[in-house]
């Protein structure tokens, strides 16, 4: 339950951090932390415009893709407090869940029937299917390690088997940033702030969207991000405080994270899109890198 | 008193020449649902009672008498025949009707009498253990779904498709009459029951790799999938989704029955079908997503699912040589599992598809797109089975995959070097398996029920199918739910059809295993719930929310029509340029001349081969056909010529004899 709370706690400073720091990183002052959560309360009040194409696909998306992100959040803990939901395996769940929520997406975005949300539908489908690999042998290494199967157990047993657990804890918090970078849409993978609807992926699926529906998929977005940055601090967190200090390390480290992303986001230029899929892969090769570590310690190999 | 029901049946059918036109759906629906109802109450039985039966049917042919074992294997199996071609019939009663008042009475009856056969002979093959009553039973299903392809025989392409397909299944035939006969060679039992002790004192890769041949083509294994993708196209709706629903599993119920007999060497045949399974899912589905003929999506994702069974089946025989208990468990139950799955919702989609090809006479996608609005349900059905198919929840295809990645990784934990590496390969091979899916499903619900359609001259009015084609759908949606909020139920009935609850360490593992579906079952209603509510609450705003419905964002472009939207070709490119190297898809592009200001009209195409099938099978065979004439001048023209090589045949083998050389 605690880290549910705290996952909301997170996703509502988080993206104004993120805008906050790119603002500042390029002298500008910039808008309040508050304000993408303020123009989302915006967009859930305001009227909507629909394809003349759309169907009632277009309509059920918005609400399946916040049910499978509300739903996903169910099983993340918070170190040694335990999710509301644990089982073994239940990260194979939580990924397909996120894959729900891609598919309603994608769906609405073929329903308008639209050249540009044809091809970001595509991309999203795509970079899906690359990132999904990584994922997995990240889970399967950590599963390898702790000799648990499900995120609530593994996680637990990271801190306090062995003192190769920082190393590998720390490895996989940076798979699971790069992970949300490409599920996330954002740079280097995907720039949201572009106007070329050329160049974007998650955004021009959702071109045609609008009103409480925007407001919904923008809303689970931010979900998306701290439902990462959890997993990050999960790997990260040391176990030597006590329960406030603990929170309060994650407080700062999902700060850090956005001040990361808004650092990255002012400093770099998006990747060539034909360069992406290169990218996706990369972050796999470095979880197979990691699995094989792990094979040594393990005293596998 | 069932046998005399059953018997009563197979006479029954023959009364479907006699019966006048308008009730001949009726009359064959009435002996499909006796058939189906004699064999699922000894299912039942056999089930519940965990013990198996022995059935004899009194018909004595072939010197012996044939009896009907059923032990909870077969009676799975019965289960998934009797409801796929339930529902199959009843989709073909809509469907067959506008065939009424074309074809003549004599075909239609005919079509009909196989169809009944079809699932007869697979209620054999399933519970038939002596080799020759087993071969029978395989030839008449062979026969019985040739004869179903062939329904719009006056089609050359669906002749020589059928044609095709019944020298593929006699192929096959050999393969496991070869299998048979050389476990009667050395221990004079002509049966699924001599295996055990065949298997005890012989090489066991030998025998099992004849057997998997003659099953894995029916099945549709990669390599020996070719007649899948062109039979299944072929052939009406209602055939092919029973043939891709149950049809091929046959293959399946095959290979289990002679890989629980195996005795060494298990270690080798199990790499071998997880290889030979990762193989097919990524094959079967990356050409899946190349297809722009619906149901010819759909024959090849048929073939990765065999994949993933197999991958199942494989992970089975590796834990029972690792002694590795849940690898052993759940593979062979997550199998099972994924064989009824796959048999539901697979069924469905092909349904679905015949509803478009009933409703618009083409199943081009590239011809298709936005019927969402004219068949609602029809797309729907299609959507949750694609949704289902793509193992995404909540429904029921999440379970079965998620019984075999439990396995999998169960197993990576603790296990040496060489074992985790198995373990990662099956979680990767279904990891991508899975993310191709995503991949070819949204595509083939998208662009054939979403957006506007992509050809605007249409002949004829396109409207939702009757009702009648629709209440399959709505019973195979209802059992997938079922499966999907109970699955600790579904998987006993697996686990139970698997052996491996009498089994008290494997039984242990599937009791670990249920309190993990337990909570998929209760995650899968929390998401319908919360789904509702938060539909419930985005509708509940105030009337004077200002909603409107204009036309798409063009980015300015104002006069943007259905042309401007993605094609199964251009949704698929992205994915071309990455597998390149591997597919070889043909491109025909007539490019712009220099000197061209305003252009004419260009063409662009892009045909995918199926690299396999291409270099096994019609490479060979055109070089045969190349060669074969070659041999001509043995072919004279006089008689005494042609009885000249009988005698010089006859008197090679004297000699050959007489030297003693055999």
């Amino acid at each position: 339950m605690l880290s549910i709370v705290l996952m909301f706690v997170a996703a509502i400073y988080f993206p104004g951090i993120i805008v906050k720091s790119k603002a500042m990183f390029s002298g500008r002052q910039g808008p309040g932390i508050l304000q993408p959560w303020r123009d989302i309360l915006r967009l859930l009040r305001k009227g909507n415009v629909f394809s003349t194409a759309s169907s009632y696909v277009f309509q059920l998306s918005s609400s399946i893709y916040l049910t499978a992100t509300l739903a996903a959040l169910l099983f993340i803990p918070f170190l040694d407090q335990a999710p509301l939901i644990s089982f073994t395996g239940d990260f194979v769940l939580f990924a397909y869940l996120l894959a729900l929520g891609r598919f309603a997406i994608v769906a609405s975005a073929l329903d308008v029937s639209s050249g540009f949300e044809g091809m970001g539908a595509n991309r999203e489908v795509l970079y899906g299917l690359l990132i999904e690999p990584a994922f997995f042998i990240l889970m399967g290494s950590l599963a390898m390690f702790t000799g648990h199967t499900s995120f609530a157990s593994i996680f637990q047993e990271l801190h306090y088997t062995s003192y190769f657990s920082a190393m590998i804890g720390f490895i996989a918090a940076f798979i699971f940033s790069q992970i949300t970078l490409v599920e996330t849409s954002r740079l280097p993978v995907d720039d949201p702030l572009t106007h070329l609807e050329l160049t974007m992926v998650h955004e021009v699926m959702v071109l045609d969207h609008s009103g409480i529906d925007l407001g919904i998929i923008k809303a689970a977005n931010n979900l998306k991000f701290s439902i990462f940055g959890m997993l990050s601090a999960n790997c990260i967190i040391p176990r030597t405080f006590g329960l406030w200090e603990e929170i309060l390390f994650y407080l700062v480290l999902q700060a850090g994270f956005a001040v990361g992303i808004g650092f990255i986001e002012s400093f770099r230029a998006r990747n060539k899109m034909a360069m992406n899929p290169q990218f996706i892969l990369s972050v796999s090769a470095i979880a197979s890198i990691l699995i094989f570590v792990v094979m040594i310690i393990n005293n596998n190999l | 008193m069932n046998a005399i029901i059953f018997k009563v049946a197979f006479v029954l059918s023959l009364g479907i020449f006699m019966v006048p036109n308008n009730a001949k759906q009726l009359f064959a629906f009435i002996v499909s649902l006796i058939l189906g109802a004699a064999s699922a109450t000894w299912a039942l039985q056999v089930l519940i009672s965990g013990e198996s039966m022995v059935i004899n049917l009194g018909i004595s042919f072939w010197k012996e008498n044939p009896t009907l074992t059923i032990d909870s294997l077969s009676a799975f199996f019965i289960l998934l025949i009797d409801f796929t071609c339930l529902t199959g019939m009843l989709y073909g009663w809509g469907y067959l009707k506008p065939y009424f008042q074309k074809k003549s009475a004599m075909t239609m009856s005919l079509h009909l009498f196989s169809f009944i056969w079809l699932q007869a002979s697979m209620l054999q093959v399933v519970t038939m253990r002596d080799g020759i009553s087993f071969l029978i039973s395989w030839e008449m299903m062979s026969l019985s779904s040739f004869l179903l392809v062939i329904f719009e025989g006056e089609k050359e392409a669906t002749l020589k498709t059928g044609i095709g397909y019944l020298i593929q299944m006699h192929v096959g035939f050999f393969f496991i009459l070869g299998a048979f006969l050389t476990v009667f060679h050395e221990t004079n039992q002509f049966s699924f029951d001599a295996l055990h002790t065949y298997f005890l004192d012989h090489n066991n890769f030998g025998l099992f790799l004849l057997f998997f041949i003659g099953f894995g083509i029916k099945a549709g294994f990669v390599p020996l999938h070719g007649w899948l993708p062109h039979a299944h196209p072929a052939a009406p709706s209602h055939v092919s989704g029973v043939m891709s629903g149950i049809m091929i599993k046959m293959g399946i119920y095959g290979i289990i029955r002679v890989l629980l007999e195996l005795q060494t060497e298990v270690y080798g045949i199990g790499l071998f079908i997880v290889a030979i399974g990762i193989l097919t899912g990524i094959t079967g589905i990356l050409y899946a997503i190349f297809q722009h003929d619906i149901k010819k999506i759909l024959a090849y994702s048929s073939i990765e699912n065999i994949g993933i069974i197999g991958i199942g089946l494989g992970a089975f025989l590796l834990g029972k040589h690792l002694q590795r208990p849940e690898l052993m468990a759940l593979g062979l139950t997550g199998a099972l599992f994924h064989v009824m799955n796959h048999s539901l919702y697979k069924s469905m989609l092909f349904y679905s598809a015949g509803n478009v090809y009933y409703a618009t006479h083409t199943r081009d996608q590239n011809l298709l797109g936005g019927l969402i609005k004219k068949m609602p349900f029809t797309a729907m059905a299609f959507l949750v089975g694609s949704v289902a198919i793509c193992a995404i929840p909540p429904f029921n295809g999440f379970l079965s995959e998620f019984l075999l990645y439990s396995g999998a990784f169960q197993n990576i934990g603790k296990a040496s070097f060489s074992e985790s590496l198995i373990s990662i390969g099956i979680i990767l091979g279904l990891v991508l398996i899975g993310g191709l899916s995503v991949f070819a499903f949204s595509k083939a619900f998208g662009l054939t029920f979403l957006g506007s359609r992509r050809y605007p001259e249409q002949s004829h009015p396109e409207e939702e199918v009757p009702l009648l084609m629709r209440i399959p759908s709505y019973m195979i949606i209802t059992v997938m739910m079922l499966v999907a909020v109970f699955p600790v139920f579904f998987l006993t009935v697996a686990g139970k059809a698997a052996g491996t609850l009498n089994n008290s360490v494997l039984a242990s593992v599937l009791a670990d295993t249920g309190p993990a579906l337990q909570s998929i079952g209760i995650v899968n209603c929390i998401l319908i719930i919360l789904f509702g509510v938060i539909y419930f609450l985005r509708n509940l705003r105030k009337p004077s929310v200002d909603i409107q419905v204009r036309p798409t964002w063009g980015c300015g472009y104002t006069a943007g029509d259905f042309r401007h939207q993605y094609t199964a070709t251009s949704f698929n490119d992205s994915l071309r340029q990455l597998s390149d190297g591997v597919l070889m898809i043909d491109r025909k592009l007539e490019p712009l001349g220099e000197e061209e200001i305003f252009p004419k009209p260009h063409s662009f195409s892009t045909t995918t081969n199926d690299l396999i099938e291409e270099n096994l099978v019609l490479r060979p065979v055109n070089f045969i056909i190349k060669e074969l004439p070659r041999a001509g001048w043995a072919q004279t023209g006089y008689m005494h010529h042609y009885l000249l090589y009988p005698l010089l045949f006859l008197l090679i083998i004297g000699l050959l004899t007489f030297l003693n050389v055999f």
